[in-house]
């Protein structure tokens, strides 16, 4: 599975794509299946048309947590989706409940696909 | 301390009114991404996982109470309620709106605060040592030259494009708090036989991948040359840097392909050919300059307090305290007390909102409003009586700013790492959190004595690991967090890179091989020998043994 | 032609104006027109310049990339209309070194122009550095570059521009207290 993932230009809020517009919380992601490489490649268009709204989009692999739910693969995208995990109120996490635990649950269960390019500043 | 006038503050506000513009730009289309992108940066504003990120300039690590508290605002109204201090005296806010950031930069303008180049391809904030100005080891006053150079590299028009960021740091003492030797350029104060000051010049240190301690291309540069021979410096640089290749960008990669001694003979030649008369800063400037920060009112005092001593006897807590935080002044009476941002369990470098209000009182009221932060993310009171300090270490301790632990085990360096960089490879304040909660015990750590553990979460180095004691590197391996561990690196005037011990180790087990590491030291540890003084004598293998024969 | 914005004074008077771009920017695989002002490469007006400059009464230009060193044309400047320095990218500073070193040691008074990617953000920049002609790459009009290029009041380092920097305002502001 994957979903399509940016930040908000005017507050740097990261967001996921979902049916044409934007939205806040991992939950509420679109997810694309295997089968649907070419609808990704639309959102992150979409994205990218877009440049007064977000910021570099870009797609994410997702894995299926054990009677859980569904969380990114990489850490850094699970952090992203999530918040600090020094600062356990602060970010998405807040708000709490399934989805987030599942996210937090995946700690450990991850082969990276988060974004490895060092000195790009984003 | 240095006083903004209508120059400085009209130049401020011009720069925040150009800022909006080129917001506004931006969020109207004007801009694209990539050409506001370095617009932005140059005002320190990143765009980092969570939110924007902004990044204040704090120069020569010094600030008065009612900057402190317009910090603390600015955390309350438009951040989480926290600052992070970095590793280069700045302060860093981590959940900034981009549509808040000129208006920030208003609020701080205000108060002479900026973050005019802590980002970018250019002359950074300058950076100097933290004891400046209270320190008896003190040759001259490093403020007046970061001032200097402050100034010099504001909108430098020539050197805003460097190949790559140009960090300067200054020393005035010969113990270095600024790890001058890692830096683009470190300076030291130097007197010469003759007792003219002048500067020790070294270029080309630096960490991120491809670590270098610098060499030293000039013995004796005369003070009042300093601006013309760091333009010479720089435009050697600018012409000559390599631009292809990031990774290879920065001063330090030119400097080792030519090596220093044919550096230093361009740099010479360019300098020769300079007009230093209009280069150099003129006397009457830094006369004023050094005027600004020769004025502290010290008042005559004893050299022993008998009520700090009667204090001390009664209470075990500020024994402690003052045998850890509070360092020698230059004055009778006075000392120098590090207020330490390394509370067990705590984000190393973070402060809330309201203990910068409680560091900007305890500043007002006994230090001579004056309150520095260290490059070890700490903060400095600079001048405070001794007669004060059973008051001042009551008011920490109702803080929880009053930790006992400057340069011990847990008094960590550590970037912010994964949980907020854009561009960390691993998280670094968890794994300073544990190694700090095994080391809680503070007479063990007082025995242990001065070791400094420092984490980066990614190659570049912010957290410095290439020159701890102990360094901590995080890396991505198969997508687990993984850390490497280094020895017998030092950023002070024993300058040195650490040595990596072996294969990376998974996060839990960081802070065990730390534990081992220690036990290792302290059986083989020679009279009162430092962590580093026993790794230089002993060398790497007893270290490697003790914590890779654990694992098999 | 690309559009060709100047500095209506000479470098400090920042006000600036459309000017006619009479240049034409030869690229080297291209034959040189029979007439009209041209801007050559380096290595072209090295191999081809001194025919040029001496069949004919056209003005001849060259154009520096951000690797060639401006010392090269040192004995040449007094011949040369323009100076082209180019951006190729506006983040690659070589050029304004180039500039400063145009204006301050070969004392070059001919016209320094910016060319490639030459944007408004950059204009105080290149003023203070020598440049006196710009070839704006985002569309900027001269009412955009002059604001753009006299953003700030005040500036703190001496350049080529012949701008008071911070310490001489103030040391006039204290002579002028002086004298009360």
């Amino acid at each position: 599975m994957k979903a399509v993932t940016a930040n908000r230009l005017i507050d740097g809020e990261v967001v996921f794509w979902k049916d044409g517009a934007w939205v806040d919380g991992f939950g509420d992601a679109q997810l694309f299946d295997d089968e649907q490489g070419e609808q990704v490649e639309a959102a992150v268009a979409a994205g990218k048309a877009a440049p007064t709204v977000i910021v570099d989009p870009y797609p994410i692999d997702l894995i299926t947590v054990e009677g859980l739910g569904l969380a990114p693969v990489s850490y850094r995208e699970r952090i992203r989706a999530l918040g600090p995990t020094n600062e356990l109120l602060h970010g998405k996490q807040a708000e709490g409940g399934a989805v987030v635990e599942a996210i937090r649950h995946a700690s450990g269960a991850a082969r990276s696909t988060g974004r490895v390019d060092l000195i790009r500043r984003k | 301390m240095y006083q903004y006038d209508v120059i400085d503050r009209e130049f401020l506000t011009d720069r925040s009114n150009e800022f909006r513009h080129q917001v506004t730009r931006r969020l109207a289309g004007e801009l694209t991404e990539d050409q506001f992108k370095p617009l932005r940066l140059m005002n320190g504003l990143y765009l980092q996982l969570h939110a924007y990120m902004l990044r204040v300039a704090i120069p020569y690590g010094s600030l008065n109470s009612r900057q402190a508290r317009r910090l603390a605002w600015v955390a309350r109204t438009y951040d989480k309620g926290y600052g992070h201090m970095t590793t280069r005296q700045n302060i860093q806010f981590n959940w900034i709106k981009l549509k808040d950031a000129p208006d920030i930069l208003d609020a701080l303008a205000e108060v002479d605060l900026h973050a005019i180049q802590t980002s970018g391809n250019c002359i950074r904030n300058t950076t100097a040592d933290p004891y400046a100005g209270a320190t008896a080891e003190e040759i001259d006053d490093p403020r007046v030259w970061s001032e200097v150079i402050r100034q010099w590299s504001t909108l430098h028009p020539e050197f805003s494009y460097l190949p790559r960021k140009f960090k300067i740091a200054i020393t005035g003492a010969l113990t270095d708090r600024a790890a001058v030797k890692v830096h683009d350029i470190g300076l030291i104060l130097r007197r010469a036989r003759d007792g003219s000051l002048g500067f020790e010049v070294i270029v080309g240190g630096g960490q991120g991948r491809t670590p270098y301690v610098g060499p030293t291309i000039k013995q004796h540069l005369p003070a009042s040359s300093l601006l013309s021979y760091l333009e010479a410096v720089l435009r050697v640089y600018n012409r000559h840097g390599r631009r292809d290749n990031i990774y290879k960008a920065r001063i330090k990669i030119l400097v080792a392909a030519l090596g220093a001694d044919e550096f230093g003979r361009q740099v010479e030649e360019e300098w020769a050919k300079i007009d230093q008369g209009r280069a150099d800063l003129g006397d009457l400037e830094l006369a004023r300059i050094r005027g600004a920060f020769a004025q502290t009112p010290f008042e005559a005092l004893p050299a022993r307090s008998e009520a700090f001593e009667a204090a001390k006897a009664a209470s075990p807590a500020l024994a402690r305290f003052a045998r850890n935080n509070v360092k020698a002044h230059k004055k009778p009476g006075y000392a120098i007390v590090e207020v330490s941002l390394k509370a067990v369990g705590q984000t190393p470098g973070d402060a809330t909102a309201d203990q910068l209000d409680v560091a900007a009182d305890l500043a007002e009221r006994y230090s001579l409003d004056d309150l520095r932060v260290t490059h070890a993310q700490n903060l400095v009171l600079p001048h405070v009586k001794l007669d004060d300090l059973p008051a001042v270490h009551a008011a920490l301790e109702a803080a929880g700013l009053a930790t006992p632990n400057i340069d011990l085990i847990s008094d960590i360096i550590a970037c912010p790492g994964l949980d907020y960089c854009a561009l960390a490879n691993a998280r670094a304040i968890p794994i300073a959190q544990d190694i700090a909660k095994t080391f809680a015990d503070p007479d063990r750590a007082e025995k242990i004595g001065e070791l400094k553990i420092k984490i980066s979460g990614c190659i570049n180095a912010c957290g410095h690991h290439h020159v701890a004691h102990i360094g901590i590197l995080g890396v991505d391996k198969k997508g687990e967090e993984f850390y490497q561990l280094s020895l017998g690196g030092s950023g002070a005037e024993d300058a040195s890179i650490g040595k990596i011990l072996g294969p990376a180790l998974a996060a839990d087990r960081v802070a065990p091989a730390i534990d081992t590491l220690v036990d290792t030291y302290l059986a083989a540890r020679q009279g009162e020998e430092r962590f580093l003084d026993t790794y230089r004598r002993v060398g790497l293998e007893p270290f490697k043994e003790a914590v890779y024969a654990q694992a098999d | 032609m690309p559009k060709l914005i100047k500095l209506a004074g000479p470098t400090g008077e920042q006000a600036a104006q459309w000017a006619e771009n009479t240049f034409v920017h030869v690229a080297d695989e291209d034959a040189i027109p029979e007439a009209g002002d041209v801007i050559l490469s380096l290595a072209r007006f090295q191999a081809e310049g001194d025919t040029l400059l001496s069949s004919n009464s056209r003005r001849v230009g060259v154009r520096i990339e951000p690797a060639e060193e401006v010392e090269a044309l040192a004995y040449d400047l007094p011949r040369l209309s323009v100076v082209a320095l180019a951006f190729p990218k506006y983040r690659d500073g070589r050029a304004y070194t180039s500039a400063r070193l145009l204006r301050e040691r070969l004392k070059y008074e001919g016209e320094v122009r910016a060319v490639g990617d030459v944007l408004q953000e950059q204009a105080g920049f290149m003023v203070r550095c020598g440049f006196d002609a710009f070839e704006p790459n985002d569309g900027a009009t001269p009412e955009a570059w002059t604001k753009a290029a006299n953003r700030f009041r005040h500036v703190y380092q001496r350049a080529v521009d012949a701008r008071p920097i911070a310490a001489d305002e103030r040391a006039q502001a204290q002579a002028k207290e002086g004298a009360l």
